[in-house]
C-alpha cells in the first residue's frame, strides 16, 4: 500500500495540520512505511467477531445529571494567550 | 554513588536517622550535579517541595505520619500538577500551567508524598527512546549515547540514576515497561482501570494506564497501594477493592504456572538476550515455579493492531489543541482557518504529526472499515488469546523487549522500525492486563528486562513473582557507573 503525496496534504488538512513541503516527502515515505505494516490485517479471519472497543468491556458508567462544579472561568481562562471580558479572542471570521 | 527505595528513606525517616528536608536535600544536589547530562527532569518544583518537606518534618515529629510523609517521587510531565507547568514533551503546552491536579497526583499527595519534579517524554508519550520530546532525549545513565526507552524515559532515568527514589509513568504500548528495561529497574503498568486517567494529558484513552518505576517490586506495591482506586472522575477507572499489595510479596509462589509464549522467540531476538532470559527462568523453577510452553497466536499481530488502534484514538484526543484556550498560539494570522493550522503545525513535533495523520487517514470515509473496525476485530482474538492461555496458567512470562538500549539516533527516522521494538509489551496493552518488567541479566554490560502479564486486576501476582525472584538475585541492585558531575 502506497500513499500518495496529495493524500498526505488532504489528510493534513482534514487534521488542521499544515506540511511544510520539505517534510511532505518524508512523511509520505514514512506512512506508506506504516500503512504497509498495517496491512497484514488484511490476511485475519475476523468472521462474526464482536470488535473490541474497550479493554474490559465495560458499560458506560453514568451519574446523575446534576451540577457538581462550580464556574471558574477566570482560572482557566489563565493559560489563553488572549482573552477579553470573558471570552476567548480568535481572529476575526465575520467581515 | 548510594541509591535509597522508598522502603529504605520511609525506614530512616520514622527512625529519625534523616529528615525529609535532607532527603529533598540529597536528591536535589544530585540533580544539579548530573541532569545536566541525564536531561531527565523538564521542570522542578523545588521551592514547593521544600516547603512541603519541612510540614512533613514536623509531621513525623509529631508522630501523626501516613504511609508516604516525607517521601519525595517524581511525576512524568504528563500528569496535570495544579500550578506546576505539564508540558507532555511538548512545544504545545511548553506554557501551560493545569489548574488542577491530577488524581493519581492527588493520592499520593494525600498520603504525603511530595513531587520534587516533572520528568522528561516523548512528545505526547508517542515513542518508544525519549528522542521525540521537544526538550531534547532523556541519555540512559549505563551508556549516555544510548536511550533510556521511551516514553516514559525521564522517570526510568531519574530513578536508574538515583536522582529520585521511585516515579510515576504511563504505559500505552509499553511506555513503563520498556525504559524499566533498559534502565535496568522495575517498572510496573497496572491493568486497564485500576488507577485514574483523570488529569493524565490522553493519548489513546483504551490503552493509557499511570504505573510505577521503581528500585525494587516491594516498593511499587508499596506506591501502588496509595496510587491506585476508584475515581468517580474517570469513567473508565474500575470500582474494585485495592488488595493491600505489600502484604503479599513473600507468598509462597511454589506449584505456581508461569506459561511462556513460543511467538515471543519468533524472530528478532538475539541469542545472548534469549540466554539471559533462560538463566532467569531458572532461577524463578528454583523457586517452585512450573513453566508450561503456551501459544498466543495472534501476537504478531499486535503492532500493526496497535498501529491502527493508538493513531486513531490519538487524532481524536489531539484535536483539542488549537491554541485558543491554552496551548501554542502563534500571533501573526489573521485568519481562522490558517490560525488553527499554523498553531498545530509550530506547536507539535514531527512523529505527533505522523500519529495524527495516521489515525485520520484509518478513521475516514471507505477506510474505517477497512482499517479501524478490523483492528477493533483483531484486538478482540489478540485479548481472547490470552484469556485462554490463563485457562491454563497463572502468569505469562518473556523477555520485555528483543534487545537491550539502542543508541539515540539509530531509529529515529524509520518509524516501523521504532514501533517493532514494541512488539513484547502492546499486548498487554491492548488486552488491558497488567505487567511488570523487572530486571533479569545483563546483555553486552547493559541491563536486559523479563516482563510478567498477569489476568485483570492481579497486579499483586506480578508483585509477588517479582518480590521473590529479587530475594534471590541482585540484578535489581546493579547501578550504573559513576557519572561525572557536569
Amino acid at each position: 500500500m502506497s500513499i500518495k503525496k496529495t493524500d498526505i496534504a488532504y489528510i493534513s488538512s482534514l487534521s488542521k495540520l499544515k506540511i511544510e513541503d520539505i517534510e511532505i516527502d518524508n512523511f509520505t515515505r514514512q506512512i506508506s512505511d506504516i500503512l504497509e505494516m498495517i496491512q497484514q490485517l488484511e490476511k485475519v479471519d475476523t468472521d462474526g467477531i464482536e470488535p473490541m472497543a474497550h479493554p474490559l468491556n465495560m458499560k458506560q458508567r453514568l451519574r446523575m445529571d446534576e451540577v457538581t462544579e462550580e464556574n471558574q472561568r477566570d482560572l482557566y481562562q489563565e493559560n489563553a494567550v488572549e482573552v477579553e471580558q470573558g471570552f476567548y479572542k480568535v481572529p476575526k471570521v465575520i467581515d | 554513588m548510594e541509591r535509597y527505595t522508598l522502603k529504605n528513606l520511609a525506614a530512616m525517616l520514622l527512625s529519625k536517622d534523616i529528615s525529609s528536608q535532607e532527603i529533598l536535600e540529597m536528591y536535589m544536589q544530585r540533580i544539579s550535579d548530573y541532569d545536566k547530562s541525564l536531561n531527565c527532569y523538564i521542570t522542578l518544583n523545588k521551592d514547593d517541595a521544600f516547603e512541603k518537606s519541612i510540614q512533613a518534618d514536623r509531621l513525623i515529629e509529631s508522630g501523626n505520619t501516613l504511609s508516604l510523609t516525607g517521601i519525595p517521587y517524581a511525576g512524568k510531565d504528563i500528569f496535570c500538577t495544579q500550578g506546576i507547568k505539564t508540558t507532555c514533551g511538548s512545544k504545545m503546552l511548553e506554557n501551560f500551567i493545569p489548574p488542577y491536579d491530577a488524581t493519581v497526583i492527588s493520592n499520593l499527595s494525600n498520603q504525603g508524598a511530595i513531587l520534587m519534579g516533572k520528568t522528561n517524554m516523548d512528545e505526547f508519550a508517542m515513542g518508544s527512546s525519549n528522542e521525540t520530546s521537544y526538550f531534547g532525549p532523556a541519555h540512559n545513565p549505563w551508556d549516555l549515547a544510548r536511550s533510556p526507552g521511551g516514553s516514559s524515559g525521564g522517570s526510568a532515568v531519574a530513578v536508574a540514576a538515583g536522582l529520585a527514589p521511585i516515579s510515576l509513568g504511563t504505559d500505552t504500548g509499553g511506555s513503563i515497561r520498556q525504559p524499566a528495561a533498559f534502565t535496568g529497574i522495575t517498572g510496573l503498568k497496572p491493568s486497564y482501570g485500576r488507577c485514574s486517567r483523570y488529569g493524565m494529558v490522553a493519548f489513546a484513552s483504551s490503552l493509557d494506564q499511570a504505573g510505577i518505576l521503581a528500585l525494587t517490586a516491594e516498593d511499587a506495591a508499596i506506591l501502588l497501594e496509595s496510587l491506585a482506586g476508584f475515581d468517580p472522575l474517570d469513567s473508565t477507572s474500575v470500582e474494585t477493592d485495592v488488595p493491600k499489595y505489600s502484604q503479599s510479596l513473600d507468598a509462597s509462589i511454589e506449584g505456581k504456572t508461569v506459561g511462556i509464549p513460543k511467538e515471543f522467540f519468533d524472530e528478532g531476538l538475539d541469542s545472548e538476550s534469549e540466554k539471559v532470559f533462560f538463566n532467569a527462568i531458572k532461577i524463578y523453577e528454583s523457586l517452585g515455579v512450573q513453566f508450561q510452553d503456551i501459544s498466543l497466536p495472534h501476537l504478531s499481530l499486535s503492532v500493526p493492531t496497535y498501529y491502527v488502534v493508538a493513531p486513531a484514538e490519538c487524532s481524536s484526543n489531539l484535536a483539542r489543541y488549537d491554541g485558543i484556550r491554552y496551548g501554542y498560539r502563534h500571533d501573526e494570522t489573521d485568519d481562522l482557518d490558517n490560525f488553527y493550522l499554523t498553531n498545530r503545525q509550530i506547536g507539535f513535533g514531527a512523529e505527533v504529526k505522523r500519529r495524527i495523520i495516521t489515525g485520520t487517514y484509518v478513521l475516514s470515509t471507505g477506510y474505517y472499515d477497512a482499517y479501524y473496525l478490523k483492528a477493533q476485530k483483531v484486538r478482540q482474538l489478540i485479548s481472547e488469546d490470552f484469556k485462554q492461555a490463563f485457562k491454563s496458567v497463572d502468569a505469562i512470562m518473556g523477555p520485555t523487549t528483543q534487545t537491550p538500549a539502542f543508541k539515540i539516533g539509530e531509529k529515529i527516522d524509520d518509524p516501523v522500525t521504532m514501533y517493532m521494538n514494541d512488539i513484547y509489551t502492546i499486548s498487554a496493552n491492548l488486552a488491558g492486563l497488567p505487567a511488570i518488567s523487572h530486571p533479569c541479566g545483563f546483555v553486552q554490560s547493559l541491563p536486559f528486562g523479563l516482563q510478567i502479564i498477569a489476568p485483570h486486576f492481579a497486579e499483586g501476582e506480578l508483585l509477588n513473582l517479582t518480590h521473590l525472584f529479587q530475594q534471590k538475585t541482585d540484578w535489581h541492585q546493579k547501578q550504573p557507573p559513576d557519572l561525572k558531575k557536569v
